[in-house]
């Protein structure tokens, strides 16, 4: 019966529902495909403790993602059940209030509870947040948002992936999307580089020469260059100073650039141990004034399987998602990760990363 | 060493009467800049690199090298050469890139030793990564410069210590006899200190505080052949020209120790300190008491000091030595007699590891300081009356203790407001392995922190190596918000553990087991976060550690191979990984990593072994050569061709060849870079 109180008191005090929310919007839907879009996101990441280690041969950013977005979700299970449950010992007289119990026995059939209670986990409601027609894991006060100085004192980058699962259609959306939470999570006006990495590309090749002409015939050309002139455009709204790409070879960079308006300033690839750029790459680059950054970034960074673990009812998951096997409640439907934005916030003239984080989207369908 | 000033430098028993004099002008002179710079906000990273060198003079025909006394010759050449007055032309760094335009020349500075060079860049290092770069070209024009301006038959090399300083006969040129008035060792001529009065002067008053003088006694290292108990074949116990000639015959030298009486023994050693400036005072704090703990893994790494007037020590670095050698405490402080005329016993040297955390960073704990620690408490009042908090007034009135050891009489007539001269005539002889540097007085330059312990390595590549890896480390500490802190007297234990032979690859050191802070916590509803609030509180500010449990659960004994590369479970994460995780997530170009990893990488195999420290190196040398008799004795012809080889690694250098292919082990020095 805590668990309800709990509940209604976080409804009361919010005055949003998730739970009400989807579940009411899926009954007005009916039987068609309902959608539920959901925002993850990881927090700063730098003052989170280990997650930003780099683990000896497991180094590459999927684990510091999965790792961050691991230990968000169960930092915010913590602090949001005992705030919860701080303002309940505050206020002694909502336990006696008949109304609340009834108030949160609505929601009792919802599945969700017995997921808490069978996996001991605090609700999902209390820990998450529906804004803007989606789901926030966990939920962000954004009153805290913002950094220390003037956004002008900091380098920011936001790295997007768009993920092989999500529409091309929809990159645009996605983009947009991407940096205005990164813009709100920083409370900054603009970033300063925006970097875009396509899927289905790679570096990668036993020598520099192999993995330039592997290069060249990944990727699609066509979806690359109109998700482009997306990006185009919020660099021409002013919201990303300059513009970068990721992983492009010779051939393909010189492909690209003769189609582009705004030429990218920037192309991080994935040095290994090697560190032996392909010739052809760094002459094309000084030529076209295009600066080669490393990264250690992997492609996939988010697939399917590892979005469904962190969301699901298993060892270590959020409990957010449904488990058929189990009979567990929750979101059900085919989980589909669309983007992740990695952005960094670093002191221009003391080289400090003072916020690091991601935010990653992705759509639940349900047939 | 800071700037020289002229004037009449009073003699000990002088100087003694006005120490007092000295510290409270000190004190306000301190206060003065405190209360003008603790509001100095946002400053820029900057940060510079000191390197010192021996000049020794070689040629392949002449049995003998030598340490050149012509520093003063050397340094009015540098001046006076005009192309170099104001700027030069930079050569490009390992990665390709160069700076845009000229810019300033170095600048060379003298030493105490006659024989030592300092240079310094000519201005200070920012943190663009492509900058980073430049340091290392940048040191080796610091070398290329400094060689021109020599004779031919000079070097400059950076080897801690020349092997044979002391050694019976002629070690230097010119040569000078032994037994001079204000040195009056019996192993080292007054002329190897560079003659500008305030060197002479600081040896002797300390000395004469000292009432004999100075011990500086390294134990041996028992090689096969090594007689034993081993009685230093050296030391003359005739010698009748001055009162202290009694020190050896009331036992200043015992048995299997190289024994050494004078400043020059531990002052003529180079050193590598680098000097970062803080973001503001509260960073300042912030990192002093964070790099503390890494000052003793930082020594033992970079060992290079292995041999002590002509024979092989059984320890690897210089530390101990300098703090013997510049040990100015008396019998009362020593705590050799009770105290009668001094006012404390003092624990160890003016040259020391650091003795004080100076944060108020909340995860400093109590039980981190020094119960024991020594202080002025009429200083420290006077500090905080005049404002300061505890924490910083404690730090102060520690250096505070001491006396100043070179006073000219000239300073005392008026006290300079504008100036910090008194301050820092008590701060820069205070030799900690940390320091703390205020602004000077025209407030111009920021809050700085100075990492003093590392020994100078034999090449350019190996300084830039450690600098740069350094100025990462205070990134990755702020950064990720890292809490080094240990009790203070474990780095204490950690410094002597450093001394040990090998101790880089056979030793263990405290180290703390978790740096990382605990996570903020959320939706308290209290609402402290104040974004922008300049004075540096957000979500990735320093949080108290909770919960708190008994201080020795907080660190472990770990190998310097742990604290840099991490442990094998997984449970520390170790140094250069978490440079690492910072360098992945900042915009480095790709070249720039590439130099940047090839830094990291000399450090990783130092610490793992697969690569020797400079110490092994020589002792490996010595150990090989033809001429050595397994009796701990590094004779003229052995030195000759340890100098010999370090030379021609540095001609190898300076010519970009790499150091393949020189033999007598160089490849475990420096492997395939």
């Amino acid at each position: 019966m805590r668990f309800l109180k709990l509940f209604y008191l976080l409804l009361a005090d919010t005055g949003q529902s998730i739970w009400l929310f989807l579940t009411g919007r899926k009954k007005q839907l009916g039987g068609k495909r309902t959608m539920a879009k959901l925002i993850l996101s990881t927090g700063n990441i730098v003052s989170g403790g280990p997650s930003i280690i780099r683990k000896p041969g497991a180094y590459r950013s999927n684990l510091e993602l999965t790792n961050s977005l691991r230990s968000n979700f169960l930092a915010a299970q913590e602090d949001y059940a005992t705030a919860a449950a701080d303002d309940e010992a505050q206020d002694g007289k909502l336990h006696a209030n008949g109304g609340v119990e009834n108030g949160a026995a609505k929601s009792n059939g919802n599945a969700l509870h017995v997921n808490t209670e069978t996996g001991g986990r605090p609700p999902v409601s209390v820990w998450t947040a529906e804004e803007d027609g989606a789901l926030y894991v966990p939920r962000i006060d954004w009153s805290e948002a913002g950094l220390q100085e003037e956004p002008l004192q900091y380098s920011i980058t936001v790295k997007l992936f768009f993920l092989p699962s999500a529409s091309v259609e929809r990159r645009a959306q996605f983009a947009k999307k991407a940096l205005d939470l990164v813009l709100k999570e920083l409370d900054a006006p603009a970033i300063d580089l925006l970097i875009v990495s396509f899927p289905g590309m790679s570096f990668e090749g036993d020598c520099e020469w192999e993995a330039d002409r592997h290069n060249a015939v990944q990727g699609n050309d066509e979806e690359e260059l109109a998700t482009w002139a997306a990006i185009e455009d919020l660099h021409r709204a002013g919201l990303a100073k300059s513009i970068g790409l990721a992983e492009f070879g010779s051939e393909k960079l010189a492909r690209f650039l003769q189609r582009v308006q705004v030429r990218p300033s920037v192309n991080q690839i994935n040095i290994k141990n090697c560190c032996n750029v392909p010739p052809p790459l760094t002459k094309l680059a000084k030529e076209e004034g295009i600066e080669l950054l490393a990264h250690s970034d992997c492609i996939d960074i988010l697939p399917e399987g590892t979005l469904r673990e962190l969301l699901g009812q298993g060892l270590g998951g959020a409990g957010i998602l449904a488990d058929p096997e189990t009979g567990a409640g929750g979101l059900k439907g085919d989980l589909a990760p669309q983007w992740v934005a990695k952005y960094t916030a670093v002191v221009r003239d003391r080289g400090v990363i003072e916020n690091k984080g991601y935010f990653a989207g992705a759509e639940l369908t349900e047939g | 060493m800071g700037l020289l000033a002229l004037g009449t430098a009073l003699d000990w028993p002088e100087a003694k009467t006005k120490a007092h004099h000295v510290r409270a002008w000190g004190i306000k002179q301190l206060l003065e800049i405190w209360n003008k710079a603790k509001v100095k906000e946002r400053d820029a990273m900057l940060w510079g690199d000191e390197v010192e060198y021996l000049v020794v003079t070689y040629s392949k025909d002449d049995p003998k090298v030598l340490l050149s006394l012509r520093q003063a010759d050397i340094l009015a050449a540098l001046a006076g050469d005009k192309d170099l007055a104001k700027e030069v032309t930079p050569p490009a760094s390992p990665g390709g890139t160069k700076p845009k335009d000229k810019y300033p020349s170095p600048v060379f500075h003298p030493e105490f030793g006659r024989f030592m060079l300092e240079a310094t860049p000519g201005k200070p290092w920012g943190i663009d990564f492509k900058e980073l770069l430049h340091v290392e070209p940048d040191m080796k024009l610091r070398r290329a410069i400094a060689k021109d301006h020599m004779l031919p038959n000079e070097y400059p090399i950076t080897l801690t210590t020349f092997p044979r300083i002391g050694s019976p006969g002629v070690f230097t040129e010119p040569h000078y006899p032994v037994s001079g008035p204000k040195l009056r060792s019996q192993f080292v001529p007054d002329e190897i200190a560079n003659p500008h009065i305030r060197f002479p002067t600081l040896a002797a008053n300390i000395r004469s505080r000292r009432g004999r003088k100075v011990q500086v006694n390294v134990p041996v290292f028992r090689d096969e052949n090594t007689p034993w108990p081993w009685k230093d074949p050296t030391v003359n116990y005739d010698l009748h020209n001055w009162p202290e000639d009694d020190d050896v015959r009331n036992g200043a030298a015992p048995d299997n120790f190289i024994h050494m009486d004078a400043m020059a023994f531990g002052m003529g050693s180079c050193c590598l300190q680098i000097t970062f400036q803080a973001k503001n005072i509260t960073e300042g704090r912030k990192m002093y008491d964070q790099l503390s703990p890494l000052g003793p893994i930082l020594l033992a790494l970079t060992a290079a000091t292995p041999i002590y007037k002509g024979f092989l020590a059984d320890t690897d670095v210089r530390w101990n030595q300098i703090s013997k050698a510049v040990d100015d405490r008396t019998a009362e402080e020593l705590g050799e007699k009770p105290l009668q005329n001094d006012r404390w016993r003092i624990p160890k040297s003016r040259y020391a590891s650091n003795s004080t955390y100076i944060s108020e960073d909340p995860r400093l704990r109590e039980e981190y300081l020094d119960p024991n620690l020594v202080i002025d408490p009429e200083i420290k009042q006077q500090l905080l009356d005049g404002g300061m908090d505890d924490r910083l007034a404690t730090h102060f009135a520690h250096l505070f203790i001491r006396d100043p050891i070179v006073i000219f009489n000239e300073d005392l007539e008026v006290l300079d407001l504008s100036k910090t001269d008194h301050f820092e005539n008590i701060q820069s002889t205070n030799w900690q392995h940390m320091r703390f540097k205020p602004p000077p007085a025209d407030n111009n330059i920021g809050w700085r922190v100075e990492f003093r312990p590392m020994e100078i390595q034999i090449t350019d590549f190996e300084n830039a190596a450690f600098s740069v890896f350094m100025v990462l480390i205070t990134r990755v500490i702020l950064s990720f918000d890292l809490n080094f802190y240990i009790p203070i007297t474990k780095v204490d234990e950690n410094m002597e553990t450093a001394h040990k032979r090998d101790a880089v690859l056979q030793e263990k050191f405290w180290f703390r087991r978790n740096l990382f802070s605990s996570r903020p916590s959320r939706g308290s509803g209290s609402g402290t976060n104040t974004p922008r609030s300049g004075g540096g509180g957000s979500r990735a500010n320093s949080r108290p550690p909770s919960p708190v449990g008994p201080v020795e659960d907080e660190y472990k004994l770990m190998t310097v191979n742990e604290v840099i590369n991490g442990d094998e479970e997984g449970e520390f994460p170790g140094l250069i990984p978490l440079v690492e995780s910072y360098l992945d997530s900042v915009n480095v170009d790709v070249a720039t990593r590439c130099q940047l990893a090839r830094y990291l990488d000399l450090i990783r195999k130092r610490a793992n072994g697969e690569l020797w420290t400079a110490a092994r190196w020589i002792r490996e040398f010595v150990k090989g050569h033809e001429g050595y008799r397994k009796d701990s004795v590094v004779s003229e012809e052995v030195n000759k061709d340890l100098v010999g080889k370090v030379i021609e690694i540095g001609e190898r250098e300076a010519r970009g060849e790499g150091f393949k292919g020189l033999g007598r082990g160089v490849e475990k020095l420096l492997g395939g870079f």
